[in-house]
């Protein structure tokens, strides 16, 4: 006899929904964290999109923990001194059935987490999970964590610890880790009022934007975002590891570049630093993630690489919360049907394959490399706000210039070879599917 | 015999006036008190008997004592918002009947210390609070030795035999770690619910001091600069500030008679 049906290790996203859904379908579930409550060691840029929600918490929108409704989403292009901003309002989505939206992390995980006890899990914080417990043919059946006495047995264990999962390598179900797969995230939250953020961003009462900023980077392959709170602004850049480290350049002074950006710095004026975070991303995809199952084990949510972050799309919360509710669903069939071999576990892949969780993944595939691409990074942006800087700049006497020619020399002063530019349209065509 | 432990369910971030689920605990000096008892239990064989007064949430805490090794939890429904005496009262009514009372010196929230105090006055034990140093006796008659700290920074040496009332500093001990069959037990621990009809604790009423009131001569002067100077100068001596020299019971006579004489007392 185990001491518990199902062991569900970390209560981020992953691990509370995996919770949630093995204890709906009536298993023992003992959850742990090793931070003193949910979402206590958590960060992320800002965005959830929770949809995925539905299925295990269906009035979720009215509980949820949630700062503002995303009612602008803009793509934003930083060249040193120009920026072209692409955006899309829809005051629709600050509506049921939602979009996407802000919220704090250690508010929403926790709050999640007590969903999972609401339907019967165990929660156990300040609890560090150390290793795994094997029987005597080798299958996984617990797990060691540094608390006394802190040994626990289960029929399956679910690894939804984050990035950089111990316990999966540890399973063996990594590669060789490789650090290029790596982004690192840094965030700083500023203070500024409501009335403010309101006024500046061009929304009212909970509605909130979220921008994506390609460039502005500091020359770091990377990204950059932008998120509105109630009462404070999210600035952030996401770094490609190899290039930080090869440029020498501190993460810090690279959000304070792209705060005195002439684009950004008027959204940001006058507010203080109350917050400065930083995380790893797992960028690669597909060509990073780990084999997500073994006898008694199954590996969701970063955990298992499915944070996909595909340049104006970062999103690893839904990821985490669809394959964290699939594994605890997964376990807890293959425990009633009496197997809980990497065979009966099986499902699991079977429904992260049918749904948007492997899917999405399938198609953008190319995406993350295309867009981190030195030439997508250093290049493209200086192109494409060169051509607007031109067709909008009134010259007279002189006549406007043909779009054609503007391209052509555009494309010439940003050293881009018309081969690498129709490749690069395809991969994107391909890609975005 | 039981020893009893005294724990505040309190806001360990600071903010002490939100009941923030994420962030309560108990303090630090409750946590010093609670490893003492369970020390003392160990060589005594003795029961712990954890015991808190506030709301359900506060059951928290008792379920983290017991996790760490606490037998059994009372939590006294009360509005955490009474005053310490009446605080006091109703947490004395719980532990009468232990040997020991361990307490921590003063919550971290808004504590002022007086509740172990009050407990002590109400169940007429001893007590021993503000410890700073505390030596648990190796055999069963013998007492635990103490240092108790003073103004000043003195130190008042004591010995506690029989019922006593003990409070303790933060510093004194840090807390063992629960097992973690020890967390998920008290996860299922039956916690006992003590409630608290009618509080009487009578106070005396009071009003703020005020000096009687005395009659002062309207200034006189030719100039209204005259005038003020006359009610606020003080670089002429006016007859205060007369150095003494006498015997207390002298010194006190005169004491009182000044006073009498300002006004001060009649
Ligand atoms: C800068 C940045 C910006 C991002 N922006 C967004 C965004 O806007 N939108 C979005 O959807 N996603 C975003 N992401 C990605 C998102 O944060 C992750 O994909 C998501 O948090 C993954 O959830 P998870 O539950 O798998 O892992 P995590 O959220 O990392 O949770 C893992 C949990 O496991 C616990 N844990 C770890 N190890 C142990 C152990 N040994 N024992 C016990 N507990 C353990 C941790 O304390 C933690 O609570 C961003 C990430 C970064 C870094």
């Amino acid at each position: 006899m185990t001491d518990t049906d199902i062991i569900v290790v970390g209560a981020g996203p992953a691990g509370s929904c995996a919770a949630i859904a093995a204890a709906k379908a009536g298993k023992r579930v003992v959850l742990i964290e090793r931070g003193p409550f949910p979402g206590s060691k958590n960060m992320y840029g800002g965005v959830i999109y929770p949809r995925i929600l539905d299925e295990l918490i269906p009035d979720w929108f009215e509980h949820a923990p949630i700062q503002r409704w995303i009612v602008r989403r803009s793509t934003m292009l930083l060249s040193d001194t120009g920026a072209l901003n692409i955006d899309y309002r829809s005051n629709a989505w600050g509506q049921a059935p939602y979009n996407g939206a802000t919220a704090y992390r250690p508010d929403f995980d926790n709050w999640l987490a007590q969903q999972a006890v609401a339907a019967g899990a165990e929660l156990i914080c300040s609890t560090t999970v150390t290793g795994l417990l094997r029987d005597a043919q080798g299958r996984i059946n617990g797990i060691t964590t540094d608390r006394p006495d802190g040994d626990l047995t289960a029929s399956v264990v679910i690894a939804c610890d984050g990035v950089n999962s111990f316990i999966a390598k540890e399973a063996g179900l990594y590669k060789a880790v490789d650090a290029s797969n790596y982004t690192l995230g840094v965030k700083e939250t500023l203070s500024l009022p409501k009335s403010v953020i309101d006024e500046r961003f061009g929304v009212r009462d909970n509605q909130g934007v979220d921008i994506e900023i390609l460039g502005g980077t500091s020359g770091v392959n990377g990204g950059g975002f932008i998120y509105t709170n109630l009462d404070t602004i999210a600035v952030g850049v996401v770094l490609k590891l190899p290039k930080l480290s090869a440029q020498k350049k501190r993460p810090e002074e690279i959000i304070a570049e792209l705060k005195r950006h002439p684009a950004i710095a008027p959204l940001i004026e006058g507010a203080e630093v109350i917050e400065y975070s930083a995380h790893l991303i797992p960028e690669a995809g597909l060509d990073m993630m780990p084999k997500m199952v073994a006898d008694g084990l199954l590996v969701a949510g970063d955990a298992a690489a499915l944070c996909l972050a595909a340049g104006i799309w970062l999103e690893g919360v839904n990821f985490a919360m669809a394959s964290g509710m699939y594994a605890g669903q997964s376990a807890a069939q293959a425990m009633t049907a009496g197997n809980t071999t990497a065979a009966g576990l099986q499902t699991y892949t079977k429904k992260l394959n049918e749904t948007f969780v492997l899917k999405d993944h399938k198609k953008l595939r190319k995406i993350p490399h295309l867009v981190l691409s030195d030439r997508v990074q250093h290049k493209y942006p200086g192109f494409v706000t060169g051509i607007v800087e031109r067709m909008f700049r009134v010259e007279n006497p002189h006549p406007k210039p043909g779009v054609r020619r503007i391209l052509r020399e555009e494309r010439k002063k940003a050293g881009i070879s018309l081969m690498d530019l129709v490749r690069d349209a395809l991969t994107g065509l391909k890609g975005f599917g | 015999m039981t020893i009893a432990v005294c724990l505040k369910w309190i806001n360990a971030s600071g903010q002490t006036d939100i009941d923030d689920d994420r962030f309560m605990g108990f303090s630090y000096a409750d946590q010093a008190a609670l490893e003492y008892a369970l020390r003392v239990a160990e060589n005594t064989n003795d029961e712990v008997i954890v015991v808190t007064a506030g709301p359900v949430g506060a059951e928290a805490v008792l379920r983290d004592a017991i996790a760490r090794g606490a037998q059994r939890a009372v939590r006294i429904d009360i509005d955490r918002s009474h005053d310490s005496a009446v605080i006091a009262q109703a947490i004395a009514q719980a532990v009468s009947h232990c040997s020991l009372i361990w307490c921590g010196d003063y919550s971290s929230d808004r504590g002022s210390g007086s509740v172990p105090a009050f407990i002590a006055a109400q169940l007429s034990f001893a007590q021993a609070l503000g410890l700073v140093d505390i030596v648990l006796p190796t055999g069963a008659q013998s007492p635990i030795t103490a240092l108790r700290r003073l103004d000043g920074g003195r130190r008042e040496q004591l010995e506690i035999r029989g019922q006593a009332v003990i409070s303790v500093e933060g510093s004194t001990a840090r807390l063992r770690r629960a097992s973690l069959k020890g967390s998920m037990a008290a996860n299922k621990q039956v916690i006992e619910i003590v409630t608290v009809n009618q509080v009487a604790v009578e106070t005396p009423p009071t009003r703020a001091y005020r000096p009687r009131a005395r009659a002062v001569a309207a200034p006189v002067g030719n100039s209204a600069l005259d005038r003020v100077r006359q009610i606020t100068d003080t670089s002429t001596a006016k007859g205060h500030g007369e150095t003494v020299h006498l015997e207390p019971r002298e010194a006190a006579e005169l004491i009182v008679s000044k006073l009498r004489e300002w006004g001060y007392q009649s």
